[in-house]
């Protein structure tokens, strides 16, 4: 056991590391100066020049990398060109605003998708699957920003029930986070409830199954202690990897509804060259892409009893 | 003859009222210029009133606002450490609230008093003196005076601050060598203040010297970069947003960049009521349509823009009422005359021929606005001369093709930056009205800011161009041989000399007269297709009362409240 999560810790170390590479050198080949994205387009070449040898741009690449590299393990994310603030300043407030907006969508959305899932899965063609199975191919197929002017165009400007942005200006409103959670579990539900779905089908068709109803096992010990641990072995690497969806993916959202999140960081970033807040967020993407995928390798293992720690 | 408090009237007063009468200048030229030269608002539009028989007050605002209320509007939020060099109107927008400026130029194009009571400027224009008001404390307790304006140009004019205000102010500065040298081997230049170019008279009275005659200090005065700060401003850190002093009506109470901007009602202001209690600017991002949204739904009070798509739902929800505001904002299509194909003026000409100006303005912008005329001038500029109308002409633009060597057709590319969502379907259109002629245009949209990178460089690219109240000064930092901000490389120099002649001449028929000879100038040389000048709108809700947009969308909130 201990082996195993060694293992895939130094993995985790290895690959982080080999992404760290690539962010570090795409943003060092990326069209224009740094120094003009730090210092404007109205810089001169002079400005320009002095500014690259006092931020010790004119040192050796793989030197610039290990102490790029020793900044982020010190916490040093350097500093953003457009808001003039340290990165740290601004970047886990976000983080922590997409955190509640992901955390709220997964309250609302793993419940909903594995009961719909599980529901869909217990008879496979019945009326009761293929209505379910309709409707997640249905709001899975509208696209985030459709969905998100069409519930606002309803509930903002139609009944006037809920506010048009979500920019927590005055502190944390539930009222506010009502809209973008609305968009993300519609976008989302139906993807988990069908892999649910696809899996409880599966196990349904089992022997050990039929054997158990057979045996004349009520229909509900069935599902609830045979069928359900079984069905969501697959679901839960899917849902795992949702985490590291609604932490970058959200991003129309974010931006629609003017929430100040991570993705819409990492959005008007991208926009500006703001390099220091491009290098971080990518940072903080790919740490949570290899933990959650870890975490998922790790709780997969463990879920299912075919394979074991070794 | 009306005069500013006991001063001197500069002797061109008498001369533009002649012209006034005689119907030489017009209405809004004999203001913008009679109040320069320090003839008050109510005087100069007395005399006005004397010639035209029109109300000599400006139109009286539709309803006097209500006392109290926090005005909410949605903006992006900026940093904002020095005034002296900011480089977006919304950060000069939020530190406006606090601080303060010696004029100030209002939406009728007419320069006030401010922190400047009154001001004089001799004959030649080489002399402008200041009187600044009494009884005005900053925050902290001190008298403002003349020490603080003082301290404010020379850090202006002080190459390590890096203000843009160093060429606002040509006329008080003087290039110098630096005693370093480029890897080039050529002399570096700089540039400083002239020794006694500001000089403190007394506690409240300052004067400029200039060695070059200069019109606009009032209007300069009132660019956004020139707001003035305490006269320990860096001492005390040089950073506004941490050290909050200022002589402005509200005081900051709140302060995160990228989401909120607090002031309150500051007690004791010298400026009389003011009507709000607290205004508060709220971050919602680039996207237009999240603040449109944030209006609708009450969240806040007004919007700093509304971008011209979204006019239509403005006018059609009740509760919410338009501003636009008549400007020489703009987008150029200029091309390198150094760069290949650009290189033979009868490929510019071939391209210009194509344009239907009129289309490109109603398609891309509905229309609201003015077309453009290929020059940078725009009707609203005082000096303005209206050449004969370009008309869309195939026959010629092949004709100039096939002479070029082009008859085959040529292939070009545009970069354009996709922050403003009407360049790109203004060089839409423009691709269509090329197509005819032979002329296949690619449209290379990139990111804002990756623009900016080669916005001087690219041989053909379209650019955004910001209001300014005088042709001559956009001329001058755009077209003039050798500026910095020549980005078409234009060198002519007759059209140098020309324009160096419209700036120099104060009467204003006839520096009109020699615009012509400017425009004709560069629309011949055709180094740019300049499809409209551009209307600027924001929205309000209808409760709030006394504002209209400006022209530089200024945010002056002094007069600005809530209807009863």
């Amino acid at each position: 056991m201990l082996v195993f999560l060694a293992r895939r810790l130094a993995y985790m170390v290895l690959t982080m590391l080999a992404l760290s590479l690539i962010v570090f050198l795409m943003l060092e080949i990326s069209p224009g100066s740094i120094a003009t994205k730090v210092l404007g387009p109205y810089s001169s070449e002079e400005q320009r020049a002095i500014w690259l040898e006092e931020n010790g741009y004119n040192r050796p690449l793989h030197v610039r990398y290990i102490d790029w590299l020793g900044g982020f393990a010190t916490g040093d994310l350097g500093e953003s060109i457009t808001y003039k603030v340290p990165v740290n300043e601004i970047l886990w407030d976000r983080l922590g605003n997409t955190g509640i907006l992901g955390l709220a969508t997964f309250l609302v959305m793993i419940p909903l998708s594995l009961t719909l899932g599980v529901l869909a899965g217990m008879k496979e063609g019945s009326f009761q699957d293929r209505s379910i199975s309709v409707v997640g191919i249905v709001f899975t197929s509208v696209p985030e920003f459709a969905s998100a002017v069409l519930l606002s165009t309803i509930f903002v400007f139609g009944l006037g029930l809920l506010p048009g942005t979500s920019g927590m200006t005055d502190g944390f409103n539930l009222i506010e986070l009502i809209l973008p959670v609305m968009v993300l579990v519609l976008y989302d539900f139906g993807y988990v409830a069908r892999m649910t779905r696809a899996s409880m089908a599966e196990v349904m068709t089992t022997h050990y199954i039929r054997t158990a109803v057979l045996k004349g096992l009520p229909y509900r010990v069935v599902i609830m202690r045979h069928a359900l641990r079984n069905a969501l072995i697959a679901p839960f690497t899917v849902i795992m990897l949702q985490i590291n969806w609604l932490l970058s993916g959200v991003i129309v959202v974010e931006f629609f509804f003017a929430y100040k999140g991570f993705g819409a960081l990492l959005l008007e970033a991208s926009l500006t060259q703001d390099i220091y807040v491009i290098q971080a967020c990518a940072m903080v993407a790919v740490f949570v892409a290899v933990t959650t995928q870890t975490l998922a390798d790790i709780g997969y293992t463990y879920l299912n009893p075919r394979i074991r720690f070794s | 003859m009306a005069r500013n408090g006991k001063s001197k009237v500069h002797p061109y007063v008498p001369e533009i009222y002649e012209q006034l009468k005689k119907g030489e200048v017009d209405r809004r030229e004999f203001l913008r210029t009679a109040t320069l030269l320090g003839v008050s608002a109510t005087a100069a539009y007395a005399m006005v009133g004397q010639v035209t028989g029109e109300s000599f007050a400006p139109k009286a605002q539709a309803a006097t606002p209500k006392m109290g209320g926090n005005m909410r509007c949605s903006m992006r939020v900026q940093e904002m450490t020095d005034p002296a060099t900011f480089d977006w109107t919304q950060k000069s927008n939020q530190a406006r609230q606090i601080i303060e400026y010696l004029t100030v130029t209002g939406t009728d194009n007419v320069t006030r008093p401010y922190l400047a009571e009154k001001w004089e400027a001799s004959d030649d224009l080489k002399t402008w003196t200041l009187h600044l008001r009494k009884g005005v404390k900053w925050n902290n307790g001190d008298d403002f005076g003349a020490d603080d304006v003082v301290h404010n140009f020379e850090r202006w004019l002080d190459p390590a601050t890096g203000s843009s205000n160093i060429g606002l102010f040509a006329g008080m500065v003087e290039d110098v060598d630096t005693g370093k040298k480029d890897k080039d081997g050529n002399v570096v230049m700089s540039k400083r203040m002239i020794s006694g170019a500001v000089e403190k008279v007394d506690e409240h009275t300052v004067r400029l010297n200039l060695r070059s005659p200069e019109l606009a200090i009032p209007e300069n005065l009132y660019n956004y970069p020139t707001a003035i700060v305490h006269r320990k401003f860096d001492e005390m850190g040089g950073d506004l947003s941490k050290n909050p002093i200022g002589t402005g009506p509200f005081e900051q109470v709140e302060y995160r960049v990228g989401e909120k901007y607090v002031v309150k009602k500051r007690p004791g202001y010298w400026g009389g009521d003011v009507y709000l209690d607290q205004i508060t600017y709220i971050d919602h991002g680039d996207d237009y349509s999240a603040l449109l949204n944030a209006l609708i739904s009450g969240q806040v009070d007004m919007v700093y823009e509304v971008d011209i798509t979204q006019i239509d739902i403005v006018e059609k929800v009740p509760h919410l009422v338009l501003h636009e505001a008549v400007t020489a904002q703009t987008g150029v299509a200029r091309m390198q005359m150094d760069q290949k194909p650009f290189d033979d003026v009868r490929v510019r000409q071939a391209v210009q021929a194509c344009v239907d100006h009129q289309k490109l303005l109603d398609i891309a912008y509905r229309g609201r606005g003015a077309i453009g005329e290929d020059h940078h001038v725009a009707p609203i500029h005082p000096e303005y001369f209206a050449l004969p109308k370009m008309k869309q002409d195939y026959d010629k633009a092949k004709k100039l093709l096939a002479d070029a060597g082009h008859g085959g057709g040529l292939k070009l590319k545009i970069d354009l930056g996709s922050a403003d969502k009407w360049h790109a379907d203004a060089m839409q259109v423009m691709r269509e009205q090329l197509a005819p002629a032979g002329i296949e245009l690619e449209l290379n949209i990139m990111p804002g800011a990756s623009y900016w990178e080669v916005w001087d460089k690219t041989p053909f690219g379209f650019t955004s161009w910001t209001h300014r109240p005088l042709g001559v000064m956009v001329l001058n930092l755009g077209y003039r041989s050798g500026v910095p901000w020549n980005e078409s490389n234009y060198s002519n120099p007759e059209f140098d000399k020309a324009l160096t002649e419209a700036s120099a001449t104060l009467d204003v028929a006839e520096r009109k007269k020699k615009m012509e000879t400017v425009e004709r100038i560069l629309q011949t040389d055709a180094i740019m297709v300049q499809p409209l000048w551009r209307g600027v709108f924001s929205a309000t809700s209808n409760k709030v009362a006394g504002y209209a947009t400006h022209p530089t969308q200024y945010h002056d909130f002094r007069k600005v409240g809530f209807s009863a």
